[in-house]
């Protein structure tokens, strides 16, 4: 017998001598449409068919429900098996299985469900990394954050990543400081970018700077002229931390397109 | 002309390694503008072929795990190759095809096309071919390549490897991969947003930067630190790359690193770079 790839832990091996014995199964249940035969096989292959669920559609969809689409298509594999072919049933299974589920994420708009679900997600990260901030006095890593909000460190990952890209999210709203006033970052952009007008910029720089608005070279100054941190950052334009990242990001970006653009 | 990769990684063949490679993966995703499912099924199959490298490939050992990924006009393919003794390909080729362990059942289900290689070293190559029915096109890597890559190899050694076609792909991946290394690292947020700075900077620079066709970037993790060795650069880049700045004052790259040191490196030059959190 070829060795086969399988994933020790996943619970989708087949006991040796199993596959003589689901032969049989397989008549019982084909021929003559006995269902403790069907069952047997359901109670065999359930492991395999758990395991695909779960490898697929990682992480965004309650369990259970996929779990419930991959078991139809379980059945229908059952019933669809010719097994004088010869070939194992495991190889005819998983891509029944897979296209069952590939079919339901279509059909049930899984691919703009999924998109929200992550963006749940980055919302409560960015939440929680500013109660973590603010109980701890510096930024969390990515490790206290999955701990505290009891997540995979990967979905933190991606949380982080993708909240640059919610430019549709209210993240640009002033949000409350640590002593709960509320922060107009407006007020606070006028003094100090007087002063920043003594830095003596290139000139075309500063004609390019001109494009972006106040409070995004504010930030930028605070983070390069003055060498302030994100989270100091945060703290005095009373936004997040993660939102200070995405302006920098963003505002970077615009320099870099309008500079090579002149 | 020999077929180049938009993004090449290699890693050490260790289970937390597969998430750096799904990190680069969301990058391509996300360049390709691929819908949920499509990244999905990218996803899910990559998983299983890397799982397959890290637990198979090299027995107790530890070896390399390669991924190329390469744009195709009509599709994306990635190629996860190992060095070892040759892993177990039942289910893929000749009359074993119907012997499929688990992994490579979902492969070949999930792929539109599977080819498996032996390397000449007696390694295993397995090639994937994802559908994109409305793949964006990216700009055209320039020249062999392949040439550099070897010379770029013999100087740039780090615990991860990294090449990038100068073009948005390199923009999409390079961000994700080092915050995942940064977050190993142990960098609080705040830090990992400079890691992704930095990252976008080096990525949008390459391609006025780098001599030959590919940006190298290896990496080497360490409790909050993180070491980036970068090149082969066109000589004065290195220079440049680091105090490219953010408002003519403020060289963004010397402002968020510890550390940056310009080296030659045969007719080139690298740029190393240090970031430490301190916090």
């Amino acid at each position: 017998m070829p060795a086969v790839a399988s994933k020790p832990s996943s619970g989708t091996r087949t006991a040796p001598g199993a596959a003589s014995d689901s032969q049989e199964l397989f008549v019982r249940w084909q021929r003559d449409r006995d269902q403790h035969a069907r069952e047997a096989l359901v109670r065999q292959y359930m492991p395999l068919t758990r395991g695909l669920a779960r490898r697929y559609g990682r992480s965004s969809e309650p369990f259970e429900d996929l779990l419930q689409v991959a078991s139809l298509g379980l059945l229908k594999a059952l019933d669809r098996y010719d097994a004088d072919r010869g070939h194992p049933f495991a190889s005819f299974a998983v891509p029944t299985i897979l296209g069952e589920m590939r079919r339901y994420f279509r059909d049930s708009g899984w691919a703009i469900h999924v998109p929200r679900g992550a963006q749940e997600r980055a919302l409560k990260v960015r939440d929680a990394q500013e109660r973590l901030c603010n109980k701890h006095g510096r930024a969390p890593t990515v490790n206290q954050l999955a701990e505290f909000l009891e997540i995979d460190t990967e979905d933190v990952i991606d949380a982080l990543q993708a909240i640059q890209a919610y430019d549709t999210l209210s993240l640009d709203a002033p949000r409350p400081r640590a002593d709960g006033e509320a922060v107009a970052y407006g007020d606070t952009v006028g003094a100090d970018d007087e002063r920043y007008e003594l830095v003596e910029l290139d000139a075309t720089l500063t004609a390019v700077l001109g494009h972006l608005p106040p409070r995004e070279r504010l930030i930028l100054r605070m983070r390069f002229v003055e060498d302030l941190t994100q989270t100091e950052i945060a703290e005095r334009v009373g936004i997040s931390q993660m939102q200070v990242s995405r302006l920098l990001r963003r505002s970077l970006e615009q320099l870099r397109t309008l500079t090579h653009a002149g | 002309m020999a077929e180049i990769p938009n993004v090449h990684l290699s890693l050490p063949s260790r289970p937390e390694n597969v998430l750096i490679v799904r990190q680069a993966l969301s990058g391509v995703a996300t360049c390709l503008a691929l819908d949920a499912i499509e990244s999905n099924d990218l996803n899910t199959a990559v998983t299983e072929a890397c799982n397959n490298v890290v637990m198979h490939a090299y027995g107790e050992q530890e070896g390399a795990l390669e991924v190329d990924v390469y744009a195709l006009s009509d599709g994306v393919a990635v190629v996860v190759r190992d060095h070892g003794k040759g892993m177990p390909v039942a289910g893929l080729h000749g009359e074993e095809r119907h012997q499929p362990g688990i992994g490579l059942a979902v492969i070949d289900a999930l792929a539109r096309r599977v080819e498996f290689a032996r390397t000449p070293a007696g390694g295993t190559e397995l090639r994937m071919e994802f559908d994109v029915p409305n793949a964006s096109a990216l700009e055209p890597i320039a020249g062999e390549g392949l040439e550099t890559f070897a010379a770029a190899r013999a100087g740039l050694t780090g615990a991860v490897e990294l090449r990038l076609a100068p073009n948005a792909m390199a923009r999409a991946v390079l961000p994700r991969v080092l915050s995942a290394l940064a977050a190993r690292a142990y960098f609080t947020t705040d830090r990992i947003s400079d890691v992704q700075i930095v990252a976008d900077v080096l990525a949008a620079n390459a391609g006025e930067s780098i001599r030959g066709t590919h940006l190298n970037v290896g990496v080497t993790v360490a409790p909050r630190k993180l070491e980036l060795l970068i090149g082969p650069l066109l000589t004065g880049r290195g220079e440049s790359l680091m105090t490219a700045a953010a408002d003519g004052s403020a060289p963004v790259i010397e402002r968020l690193t510890d550390a940056q040191r310009v080296a030659p490196f045969e007719s080139a030059e690298t740029l190393e770079l240090h970031l430490a959190d301190h916090r």
